[in-house]
């Protein structure tokens, strides 16, 4: 650890143009099993003052639960930083191995906040109204932002509002084929019917997180939403695909009408709709709720393939492929049947 | 069950022996409780594995001899009556494994055969089965 530590400050030095610039307790923490994630502190002199800043690295794994893009999570983090939406300050990329090894990027430590357990009951407690209505509000702003006024109208997917639905499905249908290793009867009939029931051309291309969901992002004492993370996934799309992934009944934990613990799902469709200024057509929202658990099981396929295979050995990667995997085969196999009746 | 308890077994021992604590104690800490977790689960695995691939593969057997004889296509009627004519090697996890990939591959086969024939009574027959193999196959956490 001493010599990262040492690494980064040189690194920093040069970055910054701080050359009294300190790295002090880096340590790493768990934060997903894309990046490896790690807390620290660097002092030093800029525009006259002295700084004491806590920061983050997020640094390339050997391998990854997904292979993600890192300049796509700090792009998207500078997008919506400028945009005044809450995410961490984006501070250094570095595309290079020279520096640290692997590519990473640095961020700013949103201090004194907690991001809700997804396996607790009640995560936010006494909050959970306040949480839930930033929660769809701000889910609503990613979708009203214009991709080309943030500058991410470049990023990976579909670019034509009739082309979302299957460009998506068809990304996740080949990760499945790429990595499953014991036949998948359920997650084979969720792709058929998905793809005989496709769904009315987006409203608009938009941003789309990929990840938007109880668990990834951090909360104040007081029950502000202070920073949406995990951008890796981060694509443009139709803006009902974020909306589905957030309602998916593995994020509902002990009650799915209150997906995350927070508000009535009915309530959070309504603060996104205002949000957003778009609508969420029930018939429409339901493709894409399928969808959900459908790409849910491609990323725990994936990552219990990484686990089996000895290239990412992090427990997560097998919780994924038991626990996960397991859950939405189950959410798959109820909604399946019923739309089958 | 992918990854199988062996390949959790041997990769946990190593990350141990590799030293929790070296990264920090916040992350040794989520390690720590992640592996907890999935020993338990994993003990638990340990006691029903066998029982959750042998009672499958018997169910999806009873199913291809139940609607076998209402399929029309006449090679996967064959491939569906060799199937639920068939038995598992062993008790083994592996062996049982061996089986039950087979049997969902042709399980798959015999649902698109229902949903391109518009065979709804069969179609459910079939969701039943695969409602039953995914809540039996749900992992409890805790106690």
């Amino acid at each position: 650890m001493k010599e990262l530590e040492d690494r980064l400050c040189i690194y920093l030095r040069a970055k910054l143009g701080a050359p009294d610039l300190v790295v002090t307790g880096l340590s790493r923490i768990p934060g997903g099993a894309s990046r490896e994630t790690y807390r620290f502190r660097a002092q030093y002199k800029a525009g006259g003052k002295q700084l004491d800043r806590g920061l983050i690295l997020r640094r390339d794994p050997t391998a990854s639960l997904i292979e993600t893009e890192r300049t796509t999570e700090y792009r998207a983090y500078e997008a919506f930083f400028k945009l005044g939406l809450p995410v961490p300050e984006p501070i250094a990329l570095e595309l290079g191995s020279e520096a640290l090894e692997r590519p990473f990027f640095i961020m700013s430590e949103v201090e004194n906040c907690t991001p809700g357990g997804i396996m607790s009951p009640d995560p936010y407690g006494p909050h959970r109204q306040k949480v839930g209505e930033q929660f769809y509000s701000i889910m609503g702003k990613i979708a009203a932002a214009d991709p080309g006024k943030v500058g991410l109208d470049d990023l990976e997917g579909a670019s034509v509002v009739n082309a979302a639905a299957m460009h998506e499905l068809a990304r996740w249908e080949k990760v499945i084929e790429e990595d499953e290793r014991e036949p998948q009867p359920i997650v084979r009939a969720a792709i058929r019917w998905l793809k005989k029931n496709p769904p009315p051309p987006a409203q608009k291309i938009s941003v789309v997180h990929g990840d938007y969901r109880s668990g990834n992002f951090l909360v104040d004492d007081a029950g502000n939403i202070r920073a949406i993370l995990d951008w890796e996934m981060c694509h443009l799309g139709n803006p009902l695909e974020d909306l589905g992934w957030a309602i998916d009944p593995l994020w509902a934990g002990a009650d799915p009408a209150r997906p995350g613990g927070m508000i009535p799902r009915a309530e959070g469709i309504r603060i996104w709709e205002e949000a957003s200024g778009l609508k969420a057509d029930p018939k429409e929202l339901l493709w894409w709720e399928v969808f959900a658990s459908l790409k849910g099981a491609a990323i725990w396929i994936s990552a219990a393939l990484e686990y089996a295979d000895g290239r990412n050995s992090d427990p997560i990667n097998a919780f994924s492929g038991w626990y996960t995997l397991a859950v939405h085969n189950n959410v798959l196999a109820e909604r399946l049947s019923e739309l089958d009746a | 069950m992918r990854p199988e308890i062996g390949t959790i077994l041997g990769l946990t021992a190593q990350r141990i022996v590799m030293g929790l604590g070296e990264q920090g104690a916040a992350y040794a800490q989520g390690s720590a409780g992640l592996i907890a977790i999935l020993l338990s689960a994993s003990a638990k695995e340990y006691e029903r594995g066998a029982d959750i691939r042998f009672t499958e593969n018997a169910e999806i057997r009873a199913l291809f001899s139940e609607l076998a004889p209402s399929v029309k296509d006449v090679g996967l009627r064959k491939e569906l009556q060799d199937a639920a004519a068939a038995k598992d090697k062993s008790l083994r996890i592996s062996d049982l494994n061996e089986g039950n990939y087979v049997l969902r591959r042709l399980l798959t086969k015999l649902q698109i055969d229902a949903e391109e024939h518009g065979a709804r009574d069969r179609r459910q027959r079939i969701w039943a089965v695969l409602k039953a193999m995914a809540q039996r196959r749900l992992v409890q956490l805790g106690p």
